[in-house]
């Protein structure tokens, strides 16, 4: 019952986008922490296959001939969040590290956007949930 | 989530030695004796930050960590100074003075870059908490 409830509307897809952020989020901040080591490579998640995997998982959950609550999206098999690779900064500095600081703070806020609309969209989801258990406006 | 908190604090606790070296070099720039009476002038010493992975999370996250403390090679500054009671009494450098080996302009660059790190790690630390209060909101 409660399983059709939260897999009817698109709770199940920011799910995945604001678990992909938060992990993501966790990698960049290693980033910026190692910004002084010598020969440090930025690290970062694939955001473009991250998009493919769950737009894939979505459209499996669309196909009509699936069998109906399937259970939430998977993104199980090639998780993009195994992908660690190695974000490409170009510019490689003397002490062999990559890492330019600008970027990688956009890329954190950026990140950051993405997580807070996901979650906004998701809390709307919770209160039209909740006044329909209400039953009031 | 809270991972990220992990990281960046060890980012902090590693800029944070930095600094403190850099202000342990210039409180010295002037000793000619060490804590145990020794002669012999103050070395300059550098921090060596590394990649911590006592701290790796599956997705490959990792902390930062002070590797080692490693004190400066180069040759202490030399200056004639006959009449000092620590000038060297005989050889080749007889009559001068030996200073550490302390370079001012090199350590502000250095306690400038550390403080700016310091910095962009304390911002991630503000991303973080607000990330993590906007997914607490979900429970309002």
């Amino acid at each position: 019952m409660e399983n059709s409830i939260f897999n009817a509307n698109t709770v199940p897809v920011l799910e995945q986008v604001v678990n992909f952020a938060q992990k993501r989020h966790s990698i960049l901040a290693t980033n910026i922490a190692n910004q002084r080591v010598p020969g440090y490579k930025g690290r970062d998640l694939n955001v473009d296959r991250f998009h493919e995997v769950l737009s894939e998982a979505i459209e499996r959950k669309n196909n009509p001939n699936e069998p109906i609550s399937q259970g939430l999206v998977h993104t199980k098999e090639g998780d993009p969040m195994r992908d660690v690779q190695d974000s490409l900064n170009g510019i490689l500095f003397h002490d062999e590290s990559n890492l330019d600081i600008e970027r990688q703070v956009a890329e954190l806020s950026k990140n950051q956007t993405m997580h807070n609309t996901a979650l906004a969209i998701m809390e709307s989801q919770f209160r039209l949930l909740s006044v329909a258990i209400s039953e009031r406006v | 989530m809270i991972s990220a908190l992990d990281i960046s604090t060890s980012g902090l606790i590693a800029q944070r030695e930095r600094l403190t070296t850099i202000s342990q070099n210039i409180a010295n720039m002037s000793s000619l004796r060490d804590a145990n009476g020794r002669i012999g002038p103050y070395k300059a010493k550098h921090v060596i930050l590394e990649t911590d992975h006592q701290l790796a999370t599956s997705s490959g996250a990792a902390g930062v960590k002070v590797a080692e403390v490693r004190e400066n090679d180069v040759e202490p500054k030399r200056r004639w100074q006959p009449d000092h009671p620590l000038a060297i009494k005989d050889g080749k450098w007889k009559g001068y003075v030996e200073y550490p080996n302390v370079d001012m302009t090199e350590q502000f660059v250095d306690a400038l870059e550390a403080s700016r790190a310091y910095e962009s790690n304390v911002g991630v630390i503000e991303m973080t908490k607000n990330m993590t209060s906007q997914t607490l909101r979900i429970l309002a």
